[in-house]
């Protein structure tokens, strides 16, 4: 869920439509046209990465006249389809898995429910991945894959590019390698299936 | 009791607010003191930076340092990124790093006649925080140009690892050689647990979104580190990576330079350095019973210093985070942060919780640009000023940190109020004083008294055990301990 009170505005007279806001726009909500970037005032979910990169400082984040509330209600979903897919994905359904919105597993497991079909879907129905653009790819992308969804990267941005490891893959001629200096793979491992598997605090509630 | 030292500057930044409106800072107060570093642990070892010698001193500790580095694989036809990250513009004011920056590029020049060198500086979640530093440090003249601050979404290169593929940020990538110029600051010791530190940049400032977000979310919080070695291993990184440069730190200044053309040593010599100097301190924070805290720095919220430990380490300063064994997930880390359920409490009942020695936090002064309302969830927190609540307010990774916070329209209200609640008068400032600590009377009679027993507990009995959880020979002790003379 996020509030989003903020709006991107591009000053035509900088801007020199290089498309770099296009490529890292996490909803696809900037496009360049005849050489100027344009926003999509309903799709921008304000959270600045065009502003942040625009190699010419062409853009702005202006406060909105109206701010948008974004969320999926979990309760228009079967909680035990969430249940299933945060279980196969790895991940508790109450676990945060965006800390600038405070989006849960759980929320994310229900825009895919209801449809999300990309990173780039779940952002726009939920503002996850909104923030700081950079801490919540991985559970969005084991969340997808967990639904048998196959995402595939925008054409030609640099939103996303893949899925990485997890601790759960970490080879064990790797784990043995390393294990001496520091690097708790094992432990890890069980710390991360005991959180996965502890008990929810607030089944289907908001 | 002695003065206050001066405390860092506010700094003009899009991520904080103006610094005209920073009207008071917290030492300001009545009944505030200092206490030096050296006055707590006399055996830290001695400053090249800050002293009476100037900035100067840190280009001689470098070229010093860059002598018994071999740079014969660079030809005058190269080209070499300089890869630097922002935290080091946040030490003593950031002149000494960027020092450090200039320091190398013109000796890299005059060893190999290479001509082409850029300056790549990466960054946390402020994507332009290095453009700042760039600009105010006149970097990007002093590389021709050549110096440009890269973010973790801007384009990216697949790096093959023995973990499978990670990616790195491209532009970081794109010179013929790299050059690893860091600091041994140790800073977010609840992440990497002082495990590899030289080598984390590699997952974090000097890569994409996909690898830091495996860092902090698919690995657990003592595997992550792993990310940063798998990456610097990598046969793409290793064909590139020529040496790497340090500016070596302690809590009361810069104590050196360090390069190496081989990571790992210089890793294991900043380990000892992090856990031995940087181990006192926060086992001694660690050990305050009861505090207000204050913030009042140029930094995220997370981020601002006390004695060379960030707010961050004393949220979780009632763990030992050096502890891999004893402590498998810190009171603070994003790991611990997502493992809170819907009834606001952790879901494992073992899981620590926040400092409670922290009984109320004055957010004099500190940025956005960092998730921060975890902290003020679970900490009471006064924001001083309607403006700096409106910037958080508006703030993408902040919308919920003034949903917990009260506003106050001046420090003194803030602090009054802090008293009256908390019923304690230690305040501990979070200002970067450097050399010392800001804080309130009875807090600095409090540490003084504590820190000789914290002193002998860390040499004697953690910081072995902490060296062995890392697998780091305590011999090393006395290679580190001719590098730093100690006067004492």
């Amino acid at each position: 869920m996020k509030l989003v009170n903020l709006i991107a505005q591009v000053d035509r007279g900088k801007c020199v439509g290089c498309k770099t806001c296009e490529k890292v726009c996490p909803v696809l909500a900037i496009k360049v046209v005849d050489g100027k970037a344009e926003v999509d005032v309903d799709r921008c979910r304000g959270c600045a990465a065009c502003e942040q990169r625009c190699p010419v400082y062409a853009i702005s984040m202006q406060k909105r006249d109206n701010p948008l509330l974004v969320s999926v209600d979990i309760a228009s979903v079967n909680y035990d389809e969430i249940l299933k897919l945060c279980s196969n994905a790895l991940l508790h359904p109450e676990q945060v898995v965006c800390y600038c919105t405070g989006t849960r597993a759980e929320e994310i497991a229900a825009a895919i429910l209801k449809g999300a079909k990309s990173p780039e879907d779940i952002s726009f129905m939920t503002g996850a991945r909104t923030g700081c653009k950079v801490e919540c790819i991985q559970p969005i992308l084991r969340l997808l894959e967990a639904a048998g969804v196959k995402s595939t990267p925008p054409q030609g941005g640099w939103q996303w590019y893949g899925r990485t490891v997890t601790v759960w893959e970490i080879p064990k001629k790797v784990r043995e390698k390393h294990s001496s200096r520091g690097f708790y793979f094992d432990e890890d491992e069980k710390l991360l299936d005991r959180v996965r598997t502890a008990p929810l605090q607030g089944r289907g509630v908001k | 009791m002695r003065s206050p030292i001066p405390p860092i500057p506010p700094r003009k930044s899009q991520y904080g607010i103006d610094p005209s409106l920073v009207k008071k800072r917290v030492s300001e107060l009545p009944g505030m003191t200092s206490v030096l570093i050296k006055e707590l642990f006399p055996d830290m070892p001695d400053i090249i930076y800050p002293t009476d010698k100037g900035i100067e001193a840190v280009r001689k500790a470098t070229e010093e340092a860059l002598k018994h580095v071999d740079m014969s694989m660079i030809k005058p036809e190269h080209s070499v990124n300089i890869l630097a990250s922002h935290h080091g513009f946040t030490l003593l004011g950031g002149e000494p790093y960027a020092e450090m920056l200039k320091t190398l590029k013109d000796v890299i020049q005059a060893k190999t006649g290479c001509k082409d060198i850029r300056l790549r500086a990466g960054v946390g979640l402020r994507f332009r925080e290095t453009e700042e530093y760039i600009k105010r440090y006149g970097l990007d003249k002093y590389f021709n140009g050549k110096a440009i601050g890269i973010a973790p979404i801007d384009e990216g290169v697949p790096i093959e690892t023995e973990i499978g593929t990670l990616y790195g940020i491209k532009r970081a990538y794109d010179a013929d050689w790299i050059v690893h110029a860091h600091n041994s600051d140790v800073r977010e010791v609840h992440f990497h647990r002082q495990v590899d530190r030289a080598v984390k940049p590699f997952g974090m400032s000097y890569a994409r979104i996909e690898t830091r977000s495996t860092y902090h979310q698919n690995m657990g919080p003592r595997a992550a580190n792993f990310v940063a070695r798998a990456i610097f291993d990598s046969p793409f990184v290793q064909k590139k990576f020529a040496f790497a440069c340090f500016l070596t730190v302690a809590p009361h200044g810069i104590i050196g330079v360090d390069a190496d053309n081989d990571l790992y040593a210089l890793n294991d010599r900043i380990t000892f350095i992090g856990c031995r100097y940087y181990g006192k301190m926060m086992t001694l924070l660690g050990s305050i019973d009861e505090c207000i805290v204050a913030l009042d720095f140029p930094c995220p919220v997370v981020y601002v210093f006390a004695g060379g430990v960030i707010y961050a380490n004393f949220a979780g300063a009632n763990t030992d985070l050096y502890d891999l064994d004893s402590v498998p997930l810190p009171s603070y880390t994003w790991y611990t942060e997502a493992f809170y359920g819907k009834n606001g409490k952790p879901l494992l009942e073992d899981i620590p919780p926040l400092n409670p020695a922290i009984k109320m936090c004055i957010h004099n002064y500190a940025w956005v640009g960092y998730p921060s309302a975890f902290f003020s969830e679970h900490i009471p927190t006064v924001v001083v000023g309607r403006e700096q609540a409106d910037l958080f307010n508006r703030d993408p990774q902040n919308l919920n940190y003034m949903k917990h916070a009260l506003i106050a329209d001046d420090l003194e209200t803030a602090m009054e109020f802090a008293y009256k609640v908390t019923g304690t008068r230690k305040v501990l400032i979070f200002d970067g004083a450097i050399g010392g600590i800001n804080l309130s009377e009875p807090l600095a009679e409090y540490l003084l008294k504590k820190a000789p027993e914290v002193n002998e507990k860390v040499e004697n009995e953690l910081l072995p055990k902490w060296l062995r959880q890392r697998g780091v020979d305590i011999r090393i002790r006395d290679q580190v301990g001719k590098k730093y003379a100690v006067s004492m």
